[in-house]
This record gives C-alpha cells, structure tokens and sequence, in this order.
C-alpha cells in the first residue's frame, strides 16, 4: 500500500515521539525526586509485629521499617530521614501505582500476579511455616511431634487453607483454628494444643519477647519471598533501592541489616564470607 | 484478677494512643456530620423546590451516592481524586468521602420532612400574604426541623460507625489505634472490647444530645 510521503513522515514522526517518551521519563527518575525532596516516603502498615508495629511511645517499627530506615540511609547517609505513609494490606498496590509512596516495604509475599502491577526489589526475607513448641513440653521437636501422629493437636489461625498447611507438615495432626493470633498462643501455653504452627516471623519474634518459655520445632515449610516493592518502568529508581538492600545484606549496611534482624529475630547473622563474593557461589 | 491488671496496666501505657485515636475519631464525625448536614439541606431544598433538571441533577447525585458502599466512596476519594489532579490526604479524602454520604441521607431526609407538612399550610401562608421565604423560614422550617431530629440523629451516628472505615486508607482513627496496640501486646479481646465500649459512649452522646435538642424545640402541648 502507498502512503503518500507527507503521511509516512508523520507516521514516522509520531512513532518516535512516543518511542521517545519513555526516555524522556526516564531522564527524571524517582530516585531524582527522592533525592531533592530531602526524604523517602515510605509505606507500610502500622499493626504487625514484628513487621510494622508502633511502639508503646507511639513510634514506627520493626523489620519492614528498618528496610526502609537502610534505603534512606544509602539515599540521605540519615536512616530518619522518612515520611511513613501508614496503609492496610490492601492499600499497599494501589498506593504504589497511583504514586503516594516512593516505596512500600510491608511483608509483601512476592507473586507472579502482584510482579504484573508493581516492579518487586529483590527480597529481603524469606517467610515460611514454622512450629512453636512449650519449651517444657511432651515434644522435643518436629521429628517427635511427626512420631506422635494424631495424639498431637495443633493450634493455627482460622483460614480456609488452615488444615491443608498443617497436614502438609504433620499429616495426622489434628488441626484447632482460632480466631486470633494470641488465642493460638494461648492454647499453647494452657496446654490445648502441643503446637502452634504460623509464620516463623511471628513465631521468632513471639520466643524474644517470650525468653526460654518455648523453642522452635527446626522445621519450616511453605517457602515466600519478601520484597519491597515500586513503580513499574523506573529502572533507575529500582536499581538503588535493589543496590541499598543488597549492600545491607552482604556489604557496608551489613551490621545495619544483622542488628535489625537480631532485635525483631532473636537471632544473630554470620557475616557473609569474605573473598569470593556470596552472590555466586 | 491478674489478667484483668495486666490489661489496665496496658491501657494505662496507651492511654495517650487511644485519646488520639478517639479524638480523631470525634473529629472526624463532627467534620463530617456538619459539612454534610449543610451540604445535606441544600440537596433537601433542591429535591423539594429546585426546577426539573436541578432536581433530576441532584437526584441523580443522592441515588448514585446511596447507592454505594461507604468504603467504597472512602477509596474513590482517596485514589480517583488524585489521579484527577486534585491531591487530599488521607484525612481530608476520607472526610470528603463520609460528608458526602451523610449529604445524601441529610438530603433524603430533609425532603421527607419538608414533603410530610401538608400543603394547606403554605396556601394559608400565601393567603396571609407571606412570601417564599417567610413561608419556609417561619411556617415550614421550623416544623421540618423537629420531624427530622430522630432520623438526623440516627445518619450522625451512622457516621461515627462509618469513620472506622478510613483506617484502610490509613488514616490513624480509634479502630485503627486499638489494632496498632494488639499487634503489640496480642489483647484482641480485651481491646476490641475497650473500642467497643468508647464507640458506644461517642454514639450515647449523640443520641443524648439529639434528645436534648428535641425536648428544646418540641411544641408544648
């Protein structure tokens, strides 16, 4: 088909205009805006410990805050140079879309669904299923509750895939569902039930605030990644908070990352083996 | 026993958190119940008086309004808003939201109170010689007023109850600072329970207050 020159040339004009676009977008990135606005905006929620929880005088904290302390401290050299925007779990997609945050860090499970709507960082943590037994209790640990068969009940909160996640780790046990996280535990303690199985995040940070009153089972399943996440289409902006949390995790920040994770998880790091980086091993 | 001062012990140390909290909440309701009410009259005068297309724009708006869950328009304010260049937080979004509804309900009830006055009153004021407004202001207002008192009473509390939904958008009212505090010390029950009780007394003075205004204005008899 002929196009008449003077339309070809349009055509042609037009397609690299909106070919060009995206680069011209780019030139400013968020990290950019970040940068000359003076702090992150940084969202996350404010009722999960150990996540994102306020302490009794009033302040944000947690694993999830301390990501965001250690992106603005790699962007300003001052991890308090944040303003929290405080959402709900479902408002933590939107938010980054519609451009209220810069980043959000919120035990956010990586998914194939949520990487289509939003660019994930990589993760910073890896959740998984675990179980809490009484420190003095009738099991040592998860091999001995597995033995035990159907004599061991286990307390878990009230979720339709709730039975499924404890038989797929104790096969026999007889599963209770509660409607909260502290009546699980309660069950525990008042002997109801021989375990409470939930995330090991909670669990960790329950035996810290709980000293030598239980102890892990040494078993975890259900793996998921934990990522922050922003806007898709700045590479730029991506790039830096990846390149901040990666350094907490293996470089410079890395007594940064291991004290946060200490303090919310009562366990300490090794640091990663110098020489050959860890990375590629 | 001991449970219950370990609970007192914890309400003690939020004590600051939950009065924050409840005066958000408060603030919140009074913002929204005044600028709806306000908003809510005129959309009453306009269903009741306003000509044919004013009245089918403004019916259209109560319907549409109604029509939607609280949560709903709570989201709407806080996302669509923005992307349309107007930028509230979440605060003024969630505001705007709950005044809007309680406008259509104000709306709805004003013009039922205005509808429910029989027409021979207005014909025996335009026979005495008054004019519109001295009509509404002296004849019909007045009556209108005390027969929307319990319905008005009833939407502002409504609207105490619908302020908890602002906390998925984040803003820090009682519901969402009673939950700030369990994620801390895992007390669902006892907390929930403690909101419960301060939803209940903001709504009992409300409704204490209504009674009041209504032994004020009623006609003695």
């Amino acid at each position: 088909m002929a196009i008449p020159f003077r339309a070809h040339a349009l055509l042609l004009t037009t397609a690299m205009m909106v070919a060009a676009a995206p680069a011209v977008a780019q030139d400013k990135s968020k990290l950019d805006e970040v940068l000359e606005r003076g702090h992150l905006v940084l969202g996350t929620g404010s009722t999960n410990a150990p996540w994102h929880f306020k302490s009794v005088d009033d302040k944000l904290q947690g694993f999830d805050v301390d990501m965001g302390r250690i992106i603005a401290k790699s962007l300003f050299g001052d991890p308090d140079k944040i303003e929290y925007v405080t959402q709900s779990s479902d408002a933590r997609i939107p938010n980054i879309t519609t451009g209220k945050v810069d980043v959000t860090c919120q035990f956010m499970t990586v998914t194939g669904e949520r990487a289509q709507q939003v660019a994930f960082t990589i993760p910073y943590y890896r959740e998984g299923v675990g179980l809490m037994l009484k420190a003095d209790g009738d099991y040592a640990d998860y091999e001995a509750l597995k033995e035990a068969g159907s004599s061991v009940t286990v307390s878990v909160l009230q979720n339709v895939y709730a039975e499924d996640m404890v038989h797929a780790a104790l096969p026999e046990a007889s599963v209770d569902q509660y409607e909260s996280v502290d009546l699980i535990y309660q069950a525990l303690e008042s002997g109801r039930s021989d375990a409470v199985a939930t995330d090991q995040s909670s669990l960790a940070w329950y035996m810290t605030q709980n000293p030598d009153r239980y102890r892990d089972a040494g078993y975890g399943w259900n793996p998921q990644s934990y990522s922050c996440a922003v806007a898709r289409g700045d590479q730029d902006w991506l790039n830096f908070v990846n390149t901040a949390l990666h350094e907490a995790m293996t470089g410079v920040e890395f007594n940064f990352y291991a004290d946060s994770f200490k303090t919310w998880f009562g366990k300490d790091l090794q640091p990663p083996q110098i020489g050959f980086p860890v990375e590629y091993k | 026993m001991n449970e219950f001062l370990a609970f007192l012990d914890q309400v003690w140390l939020a004590r600051f958190v939950i009065l924050r909290g409840l005066g958000l909440t408060v603030s919140i309701s009074l913002l929204a119940i005044a600028l709806g009410s306000v908003l809510g009259v005129l959309v009453g005068l306009a269903l009741t008086y306003g000509n044919r297309p004013l009245r089918f724009v403004v019916r259209a708006y109560t319907d549409f309004i109604r029509g939607t869950p609280v949560l709903v328009l709570v989201l709407a304010s806080f996302y669509i808003l923005s992307t349309i260049g107007i930028e509230l937080n979440a605060f003024q979004a969630g505001v705007f939201a709950l005044a809007v509804f309680c406008s259509s309900h104000v709306g709805e009830i004003v013009r039922g109170a205005l509808q429910a006055i029989p027409p021979g009153q207005t014909e025996a004021a335009k026979a005495i010689g008054l004019t519109f407004s001295q009509t509404f202001t002296s004849v019909l207002w007045p009556q209108a007023l005390r027969q929307m008192l319990p319905t008005w009473v009833n939407t502002a509390a409504e609207m105490v109850k619908a302020s908890t939904l602002l906390s998925v958008i984040g803003v820090a009212e009682l519901l969402l600072r009673t939950q700030e505090i369990i994620s801390r010390n895992f007390m669902s029950l006892e907390f929930y329970f403690l909101a419960g009780l301060l939803y209940f007394a903001i709504n009992y003075a409300i409704e204490r207050f209504g009674k009041y205004v209504e032994r004020k204005v009623s006609v003695p008899s």
